[in-house]
């Protein structure tokens, strides 16, 4: 851990990697004043514009690694913060370039990572939010970018965080069956919950063409061969 | 032309000659296997590499790598396999025609590897029948061609006699697993690896607590 990131408050969180906290933290400590000088890009000026525009609902906001801007956003307004970040002119980050999540553990929130890229202006920012455990829902940013479709099933299917408003949340990675929970939670065990046995026979259950749309096969849809009217099962199996 | 150079079948001896049926079959069978690629993972690369000009797998009788199941003789399974493409390789195991094999091909196929985790099969001998475990993390591409020259070796034991035996299936058992419940925990279980979950002996327990640096201050 980097030396400067220890002496902030007794509330710091134990995963910092050499953060620097900018204005009031989760426990209403303040960063000290005295911190070693260290060459630093300036701060990224929708930082500030978050702020005057949003107000309490920007929770506070992170440089990592010396240039990476991380505003904390309260959840609630996630859609209204990501919506003005792509529609205002001198925002304009029109591209979502990763939307994930992070457990880290110990009972402490789920943080879903908004990844943002403005093309025009060359300009990166992170925004997070934080769920508690068992209340793992948030809008979904579909309206904004159409591209969160499927990064947002993959946090669901993951982590198990529901996204509000989003068209078809459904696993995307782990089999449709799959019956053991979101295997990124680090509450779940490393072996998962069946026993082997147990998962390989619900793996085998699997029908692997109920993954595609009837038009993925070679342009037609799978026509089932009938041998006789008797046996109608083994035609099935045959196919 | 041939019947007038000298030679076992030269001009003055009888064109034929006598031998065991299984020979024969057995002759034929393995010096033509064509192999049925089943590459997910690095081991992949390896198998491609055997195919090519600097190994050149087509010298034993793999001539040509059959992408259809139907013509195939010898499934390599070559990589990890997750649960989610177990009924696939389920099923192009049981597309293949009598009589076939199957190569496990690397650490990951043969026992899950290092992956010993909630989303990989642990060893693909759960879901097929395999013949030859190749070790190796991935083997190399003369690994593969002595796994391959253990099949033929295996194949020259078979016998007509026994085929029933040997080659008979139960449609009944396709797409279900090869091995029973007992047998598949058996061949599952934890090698004593650095996490701390253990099903044997009933600790199931893997968060984030048991790790130092993941404590809540």
């Amino acid at each position: 851990m980097n030396a400067d990131a220890g002496e902030a408050g007794g509330a710091k969180k134990a995963f910092d990697f050499g953060a620097v906290v900018r204005g009031p933290g989760p426990g209403g400590e303040t960063a000290p004043a005295s911190r070693p000088a260290r060459a630093q890009a300036p701060v990224n000026p929708s930082v500030d514009a978050l702020r005057s525009r949003f107000g309490p609902a920007v929770l506070r906001h992170q440089v990592n690694a010396g240039d990476e801007d991380v505003v904390y956003v309260e959840p609630e307004r996630i859609a209204d913060v990501l919506r003005w970040l792509r529609e205002e002119p001198s925002e304009h980050y029109d591209h979502l370039a990763d939307l994930t999540a992070v457990d880290y553990g110990g009972g402490r929130p789920v943080e879903v990572v908004y990844q943002l890229w403005s093309i025009p202006r060359r300009k990166a920012l992170r925004l997070k939010c934080e769920l508690a455990l068992d209340a793992l829902e948030i809008d979904s940013a579909t309206a904004v970018w159409t591209g969160a479709d499927w990064l947002e099933r993959e946090v669901y299917d993951l982590f198990g965080v529901r996204f509000r408003g989003h068209p078809n949340l459904c696993r995307i990675l782990m089999p449709d069956n799959y019956a053991e929970g979101h295997p990124l939670r680090k509450d779940f065990p490393l072996r998962g919950r069946f026993s082997r046995a147990e998962q390989t026979r619900r793996a085998l259950s699997q029908e692997p063409e109920d993954y595609y749309a009837p038009g993925e096969f070679g342009g037609r849809a799978p026509q089932t061969v009938q041998d006789s009217e008797d046996a109608p099962e083994e035609a099935e199996a045959a196919e | 032309m041939a019947i007038d150079r000298p030679g076992v079948l030269g001009a003055g001896t009888p064109a034929f000659l006598t031998t065991k049926l299984d020979f024969v079959v057995n002759w034929a069978r393995r010096n033509s296997l064509w192999p049925m690629p089943f590459g997910t993972a690095c081991c992949a690369i390896e198998m491609m590499a055997s195919a090519a000009s600097d190994h050149d797998l087509a010298r034993f009788g793999m001539e040509r790598m059959s992408f259809s199941p139907r013509q195939a003789d010898v499934l390599i399974c070559a990589g990890r396999v997750p649960y989610k493409l177990a009924p696939v390789l389920r099923r192009i195991w049981d597309q293949m025609m009598q009589p076939k094999w199957c190569i496990s091909m690397g650490a990951c196929a043969s026992s899950g590897g290092v992956f010993d985790v909630y989303s990989m099969v642990q060893g693909i001998d759960t879901i097929v029948p395999v013949d030859v475990y190749i070790p190796g993390c991935p083997p190399r591409p003369e690994a593969l061609i002595y796994g391959l020259m253990m099949v033929q070796e295996k194949i020259r034991g078979e016998s007509l006699a026994r085929h029933a035996e040997l080659r008979a299936e139960d449609p009944e058992a396709a797409g279900r697993p090869k091995a029973g419940d007992q047998e598949v925990s058996d061949v599952t279980g934890p090698f004593g690896n650095s996490t701390q979950q253990n099903r044997v002996s009933g600790l199931v327990e893997t968060s984030a607590t048991g790790r130092a640096a993941d404590r809540l201050p």
